[in-house]
């Protein structure tokens, strides 16, 4: 390795300092080759981006909705979970005033996710879980612990088809924001 | 600051000391670029566990679920793809890397004394890495996975006595199925890496402890012609001690090659992984029986070396050849008790490395030229997916080629009453699989003055019609690349003319 007859010192430095600086690049080459795609395909749940919902049939004909009374939708939706495709079991609320213009709030309540039902005098929900109450007309909260109105989802009405797009939000904070 | 903390955790645990034993310690003198093999194999199993840590946690252990974890990986993962060809292409470095190191350690003669303890823990890690291999080949749960454990826990269950036992044991049942592949994960995962990391720690310190074995000529002049000699300690302490007296410090001299070493076999594996990938073959079917299934390379000289023994003694080989190697291998050092080191004065040693070099590569020879024949069928020139393989056994069954003939099949006889079949060499470039279909369902639908008999139910079921379609489809002549131009025409109506 080192030269025989040479001074041992003097040309043993600028060496070992050049070897030095390939072990480190060589180390920092290393750990990117490799660290790259495990980091990548680490964090890779984290940089998804959010999936466009199709818009979900709720009722065949507007004619069908009661005026002033808030009707339950249960829905099948199939959702990618990673390797598994999974049924949900979804509820929305339709609302409707004047046959028209229509509501639909998601079916969890904005605390915890409890599912609501309508309470007995039917101008507001109540959920069983909490006792939170909501408002049928505006979604709002009239008693108990949730931090936010229902949450709405958008409603489109195509050949007196009603379709709303299912979202989820998340739960327990005031601003309504998607999950 | 910083060498205020370095001063304060030297105080209590002296790093300083723990630097000069393990990056200042001297190496002897003349280590050449071979000496890099054994850090090479240790940075490519680092490469295994961060790679491999990763890959679990989009995978599914159940046969339900392996192989879709697997597509979900490949599709959806960001880089998902690269990590899994990584860890392919590492694993096959593994054993390409362990066998190297070996040789080398061979060649110098350094598993002689002081380091016959190591040598054993060597071959201890050569099977882990096998087992690796054998557990890992089956997660993807595809054809090649299943099929090639099947073969490989059978050979298993050819040993006299308790073979049925350990496959019971290896499949966690008679059958392979979920308890296999739950049980394969956790050896994988689990179990082998445990065992793996502890022995690697303990070979590590070994080599710590002991340095490494300096070049032969050091402990070839003037030897005592046995280690077992009383004074062969003193002689090898001596000249080990002069030759380290010579030599280099660990850190960066020796340090600086390893890396340049880990940096171009890390390189190597990336640029695989990213150029082929790691493969993945249709899911497991265990009802398709007429799949060959192949090992991984490596295994190939074993592989083949079976097919030369017939019957009983299969069994005897299947067997007994590994466990010949696994005992000569350990007990090397122990029979092997003189004390030169050189290749030159070792004519037994050398003859029987390249014995075993030459056959093993004869071997893997033969396979490879083998593999066409079993794998690649004449006139579609590919592989056939198991449909198409039923149909082309059903195609033969009902006799087709007595009147249509297939370039690269027996040409049909001819026979005068025989009537004038279209040749079906080039089938697939010019009806799509529908036509094929209903044509051979009713012929007289499409040809009112067709002779061919119409073979929809109940003479073939129409899975099986299906079945001889994908043949059909599958040959495109002699160039299977072209495009096919169907210009397919249906009768009009469903119902057979006079019905």
């Amino acid at each position: 390795m080192s030269d025989p007859g040479a001074d041992p010192l003097s040309p043993a430095i600028p060496r070992r300092g050049f070897m030095r600086v390939i072990s480190g690049v060589g180390a920092a080459v290393l750990g990117a080759l490799v660290g790259v795609p495990v980091i990548g395909a680490f964090i890779s749940p984290a940089l998804e981006k959010p999936k466009v919902d199709s818009w979900v049939k709720v009722s065949d004909d507007t004619a069908l909705l009661d005026i002033g009374v808030p009707v339950r939708v249960d829905f099948v939706q199939t959702q990618d979970d990673a390797w598994v495709e999974s049924r949900a079991l979804i509820s929305v609320w339709l609302y409707t005033e004047d046959g028209d213009v229509f509501k639909a709030y998601s079916g969890r309540c904005t605390h915890l996710g409890c599912g609501f039902t309508l309470a007995e005098d039917k101008k507001s929900f109540a959920c069983p879980c909490h006792r939170g109450q909501f408002d049928i007309k505006t979604g709002a909260v009239l008693a108990g612990p949730p931090p936010r109105g229902l949450d709405e989802l958008k409603v489109q009405v195509r050949d007196a088809a009603v379709y709303v797009q299912y979202r989820e939000f998340r739960l327990g904070v005031p601003e309504r924001i998607e999950a | 600051m910083i060498r205020g903390v370095i001063r304060w955790i030297d105080e209590r645990i002296d790093i300083i000391g723990v630097k000069k034993g393990l990056l200042d310690r001297k190496m002897p003198g003349g280590l050449t670029w071979w000496h890099t093999l054994g850090s090479a194999t240790l940075t490519v199993f680092m490469v295994q566990v961060v790679t491999g840590i990763v890959l679990a946690m989009y995978y599914s252990p159940s046969p339900d679920h392996a192989y879709d974890s697997i597509k979900y990986l490949e599709r959806a993962v960001i880089s998902g793809a690269t990590l899994r060809g990584i860890h392919h292409w590492a694993a096959s470095a593994m054993v390409v890397l362990v066998l190297a190191h070996m040789m080398r350690v061979f060649v110098m003669g350094a598993y002689k004394y002081p380091r016959e303890i190591n040598w054993v823990l060597g071959v201890g890690l050569l099977f882990v890495v096998l087992g690796f291999s054998f557990t890992g080949y089956l997660l993807p749960w595809d054809q090649k996975a299943y099929w090639a454990t099947q073969v490989g826990t059978n050979i298993a269950g050819t040993t006299p006595m308790v073979g049925p036992m350990i496959v019971k044991l290896l499949r966690g049942g008679s059958q392979l199925g979920a308890a296999t592949l739950a049980r394969f994960f956790a050896m994988h995962v689990l179990l082998l890496p445990a065992l793996l990391v502890t022995i690697v720690l303990l070979h590590v310190a070994l080599v710590i402890r002991q340095g490494i074995a300096p070049r032969t000529a050091v402990l070839d002049t003037d030897a005592p012609p046995r280690t077992t000699d009383p004074e062969y300690p003193e002689y090898y302490r001596t000249r080990y001690a002069q030759s380290k007296g010579a030599g280099v410090p660990f850190w960066p001299n020796i340090i600086s090659k390893d890396i340049v070493v880990g940096v171009v076999v890390v390189a190597t594996l990336v640029v695989l992984a990213r150029a082929t990938g790691a493969g993945l073959e249709s899911p497991a079917d265990p009802s398709d029986s007429s799949y060959v299934p192949r090992p991984e390379w490596y295994f190939l000289p074993f592989f083949q070396l079976l097919k030369l023994f017939p019957g009983s003694w299969e069994a005897a080989v299947a067997v007994g050849l590994p466990s010949v190697l696994v005992l000569a291998l350990l007990l090397l050092p122990f029979f092997d008790r003189r004390s030169l080191r050189s290749m030159r004065h070792r004519p037994v040693a050398a003859a029987s490395m390249s014995v075993i070099l030459a056959g093993s590569g004869l071997l893997i020879g033969a396979a490879v030229r083998e593999e066409p024949k079993t794998a690649v069928v004449a006139e579609a020139g590919r592989p056939l997916s198991s449909a198409e393989r039923s149909g082309r056994a059903l195609f033969a069954r009902q006799q087709c080629g007595s009147c249509h003939h297939i370039a690269g099949q027996k040409p049909p006889a001819k026979k005068d009453d025989a009537p004038d079949a279209p040749d079906l060499t080039e089938v697939g470039l010019r009806h799509s699989s529908a036509w094929l279909h209903s044509f051979m369902e009713d012929p007289l639908r499409f040809h009112s003055d067709s002779k061919m008999p119409p073979f929809g139910p109940p003479t073939l079921t129409h899975q099986e019609i299906e079945e001889i379609t994908r043949y059909l489809t599958s040959l495109r002549g002699a160039d299977p690349t072209r495009k096919p131009e169907y210009a397919d025409t249906f009768p009009a109506t469903k119902t057979r003319p006079g019905k």
